[in-house]
Order: structure tokens, then sequence, then C-alpha cells
């Protein structure tokens, strides 16, 4: 059951595969809320589209992998440049010319290369808790993911064959991981939940496609004309907030840290975000009307 | 710029329009009132376990519509802790309630109970002038003789686990232990770790030695079954209970043989 059904919905294909999109509302402007990681669906943005079509048009889609979009399993439509052009995709399939961004994750990635390639299209971007290689991540991150695992703690569950034998568990560990508040056990069960839609041979598909390296990074933030602001908490145990930091200065963008809040503060603060995120797209004022 | 999201101390979403204190021999009760409108609901304490806080997904939505008057019970929260168990008969709580809703300025009020222990029971059954309305959420009121405890409450045992921790020495020994253990039972749905976290700060607000006089007060079978029935068949105000299907502390028959039937008969 949802707070918020949309008011129309419909799906792009994109080649063989077709993704599922949503729209709620019809304020100025419209809000594209991107996927991340395939690991979850669109439903990861539940507490921020009802509050947010009260004000907004906001448009969602499910990216390739997950919710009522398609399941690939040969890496092309994982690519990065490829997710940017389902984004890019949606908007026009949803009748929108420009959009304010909200990426989480490493849904900054398809962010930055719209700003940098369609640049035409988007009228600001926030980023949350950004998966971006703009300076150091986590080190002991560095598990093999190719090899069989000879470990089953902590991060070594980061590895294909675990996925394959224990994806829940490997769910479990990794959502724990997201959300480091007190009193999250909702929001874990959430996201495993939808982490049980799709399956880890799909992950596996989606790891193949290279991501994109710091100076192809540090290229699109260069390129990017438009506002920007990076709402990171400070007990990101994902991507440091270092990563935020330096995607703020990269972009010229404002840079928002949330004490004491993990990778996923969207659905353990949602009014502290949707109230941020409100802000700033008031902040574009008349040229995002 | 950097917001904080974890608080040092709770906020509250509703503070007071009035507090101040009611004195009965000598203990001081610390009352609190929200709002203004009418009727008045009174929201008294339970076991002396957590203090007036325990409402407080309650007072902000009450107090938009009605007067609403809590206290802390003797025992905990700012109210005073006398350390003799006399002082804990269920008949002081009733008295104490009344004393606020003097104090208070308050003629005649809707009670609503959680988990009670006899004295809102006492109250309406024993006041009726200024009980408008009852309503009973999950009451703790022995309707029938209680089970013998798996372990008596007094022998030092050679365990800790489950019912074991209701025991006067392992209460003293780790207090903090037998709250968790004691809430965890009481919130038996999914994703209840902030109201668990709440209930035990509440519960560390007091002490073993309090709760252990409060103990022996409520021991002291002052309210046996047939009192029970005696004082339900003299309600006479309209009363609602409430009971979850899933209590794990108060037996769900209770609420329906003792309170509800009979309460309903008795105001019928």
């Amino acid at each position: 059951m949802r707070a918020r059904e949309p008011d129309a919905d419909g799906f792009v294909d994109r080649g063989p595969v077709k993704l599922h999109w949503e729209r709620f509302g019809d304020g100025e402007p419209t809000l594209l809320l991107l996927p991340t990681w395939t690991i979850v669906h669109a439903r990861f943005w539940k507490a921020q589209v009802p509050y947010l079509a009260r004000h907004y048009r906001v448009v969602t889609y499910d990216g390739p992998g997950n919710g009522r979009s398609d399941r690939p399993l040969d890496a092309e439509p994982y690519g990065c440049e490829e997710q940017a052009q389902a984004a890019s995709a949606v908007l026009d399939a949803t009748g929108t010319d420009r959009a304010v961004l909200v990426s989480l994750s490493m849904g900054a990635l398809w962010a930055l290369w719209l700003m940098a390639n369609r640049p035409q299209q988007v009228l600001g971007s926030v980023f949350i808790g950004p998966s971006v290689p703009l300076g150091p991540g986590y080190e002991d991150r560095e598990q093999p993911f190719e090899e069989p695992y000879t470990s089953t703690e902590g991060w070594a569950k980061y590895n294909r064959h675990y996925w394959l034998d224990h994806y829940q568990d490997f769910l479990e560990f990794f959502f724990s991981q997201c959300f480091t508040e007190r009193h999250s056990t909702k929001p874990v069960e959430d996201s495993v939940g939808w982490g049980l839609e799709t399956s880890p041979e799909v992950l596996i598909a989606e790891s193949y496609p290279p991501w994109p390296d710091e100076a192809t990074v540090c290229g699109w933030c260069a390129a990017s004309r438009c506002p920007v602001v990076v709402i990171h908490g400070d007990d990101d145990q994902i991507s440091p907030v270092g990563r935020g930091r330096a995607l703020a200065e990269a972009t010229g963008g404002a840079l928002v840290v949330l004490e004491g809040a993990g990778h996923i503060p969207l659905a353990r603060h949602p009014v502290k975000v949707n109230l941020l995120i409100r802000e700033f797209v008031e902040s574009l004022g008349g040229t995002a009307r | 710029m950097t917001l904080t999201m974890t608080a040092p101390e709770q906020t509250r979403a509703r503070y007071p329009d009035q507090e101040g204190w009611a004195e009965r021999d000598g203990v001081r009760l610390f009352w609190e009132r929200y709002g203004d409108g009418e009727p008045t609901i009174l929201l008294p304490p339970t076991w002396e376990i957590v203090h007036s806080r325990f409402w407080k997904g309650q007072v902000p939505y009450l107090a938009r519509h009605t007067r609403v008057v809590t206290f802390d019970p003797r025992g905990n929260g700012r109210s005073d802790r006398p350390g003799d168990y006399e002082a804990y008969r269920r008949r002081e709580f009733a008295a104490d309630a009344l004393a606020v809703l003097d104090a208070a300025g308050v003629d005649r009020a809707v009670v609503v109970s959680w988990c009670d222990m006899g004295e809102a029971l006492i109250l309406a059954a024993e006041h009726p002038e200024r009980v408008a309305g009852l309503m009973l959420i999950a009451p703790a009121l022995p309707v029938r003789e209680p089970e013998v405890p798996p372990y008596p409450f007094d022998q030092v045992l050679d365990t800790d686990e489950g019912w074991a921790k209701e025991n006067r020495h392992y209460w003293l020994r780790d207090w903090r232990g037998y709250l968790e253990w004691f809430f965890s039972r009481c919130f038996t749905e999914p994703h209840s770790t902030k109201q668990i976290e709440d209930c035990v700060g509440w519960g560390l607000d007091t002490d073993a030695e309090t709760i252990l006089a409060g103990f022996r007060g409520w021991a002291g079978k002052e309210l046996d079954p047939e009192t029970v029935v005696e004082l339900c068949g003299r309600v006479r105000c309209p009363t609602l209970v409430i009971q979850g299907t899933e209590d794990k502390l108060v037996d769900p028959e209770w609420g329906r043989t003792g309170g509800a039937t009979r309460l309903s008969a008795g105001h019928a």
C-alpha cells in the first residue's frame, strides 16, 4: 500500500529492455528521482514521492534489473552511459523537457553524465550519499569478487560466488551497513525485500561494465553548469563523506553534511532530506519555471 | 553546513501549558496539563517502571482537541520516591490521581489508562463523580488467581534466563538487563527498537530499590480477583477496554472476561 499512487505510468523501450516509469503530481518543475544500484527499485523513494508530489511533478522509474523493469543478464544495459541515456529517454517518454535530477549513491554517475552531456535537460542536481570515485573510498572493500570466497565475514560477502550461495544474507549485511542509525529495522527490512525482487545473477551482470575513472568523473564535473547540492551523512559507511565534499567542490555546488546519518538519509531522515530538496528546488527560482 | 541529526536529550512534540506539584502525606507528585478543551482526559501512570512520558504518542494529538492531564507516579519521573512499601498500595495511586485533579482544577475527567494495576478501576468505582468515562488499555487487573511464577522472586537463583530475571537479586544486580528483557516482551511488534529504548530509559530514571518497594506494595494482595470483580460491578460510567491479541504480559482473556464483559454488564 502506498501513501501516494502514481497519476500516470508506462514503459520505455531501451532496445529489448523495457523500463517502467511513474509520474506523480503536475506542479513545476519536474523532479526526476533516478534509480541507483539495481539491488533496490524505485520504491526506495517512498518517503520522498508523497511530499514532493504535492509541490512538483515527480517522475521515478525502475532501472534495468528490478521493480517492474526487465532483468537483462547481459552487461550492456548496466553500463554507465546506457543508464544515463535511459534516464534521458524516460524524460522524453514522460514529455519532460527539463528536470531537477535527484540521485542516491551510484545514481550520481548517471546524473553527472547527463549534466555534462545533456545540459539542456538538467535544471539542477541533488546528490544524496554520492558514490563517485573522487578521493579515497573505504579500504576494506577491496575484496576478491570473482574468485571463490575464502571468508564469509563482513565485506568478504561482496563476492559473486557468495551472492549465488547466500543472497539474502548478503542483502541483510549490505543494508545493515547502509543504515547505521539506530531504529532502522524497518528500512532494512524494506530494502532487503526489494533486493529479493531481483537476483544475484542480475547483480553479477550489472557488475561487469567498468566504472568511469576519476579523470572521467572530474571531466563531467568540470563540464557541468547547473546548480548542485550534495547531501551526505558523516557516518556513511558505503561512500565516505569526503567523496561528497569532493563532488561539491568539483561541481561548485553546496554541501550539506548530516551529522550521525548513514548512506541512505532519505529513508531515516526523510523530513530533513525532503525539506532540503524543496529548498534547493525553490532556490532555482524562475529558471525552474 | 552541518546539520545535527542526533539530540542528546529528547525534545517534545508538545510542551505542557501548565505544570505543578500535588502533595499527599509528604509525597510530592508532579503533574502537567496540556491544552484547554473539554472534557479533560486524565492519563494516569501505570507501574512506576515508567513515568508520564510513556504517553508521548497520545499527548500532542489529544491536546489539540481537549485538556490533557498527566502525572508521574510516586517512584519515578519528577515525583518523590518514598522508601516505605506501604506507600505503593494501588489505592495510593488512585488517591494521587484525585489530588492531581484537584491541583489542576479539574472536577471530572475521562480516565484513559494503560496496564491498569487497579488505580483507574478504583477511581471509577469509588469516585464516580470524578470519572466521566473509563478506557482501559491492556489492563493488568487480577481477575483470576495468578499462576505461580516459575521462579521464586526472593531466592538467589542459579540462572538469569527468561522469567528468572523477575527476581529481587537480579534486579539489584542488573536493573538495565531486566528492563531490556521486560520491554522486549512488551513490544512484540517488529520495528519496536525505539519504543524499547525509550522505556528502558524511563526505567533507568528510577532504580531497583524503589521498584522493589513498589513491587512489595503491589504484591500485598490488596486487589484480589474477588475485589476486582466487585469493583467492576460498581463502575457506572461508559467504559471501553482495548486489548492487543499478541500481548505477552497480560493474558488477553483478562481484558475480555474481567474487563469488557463485567464492565459493560455493570454499565448496562
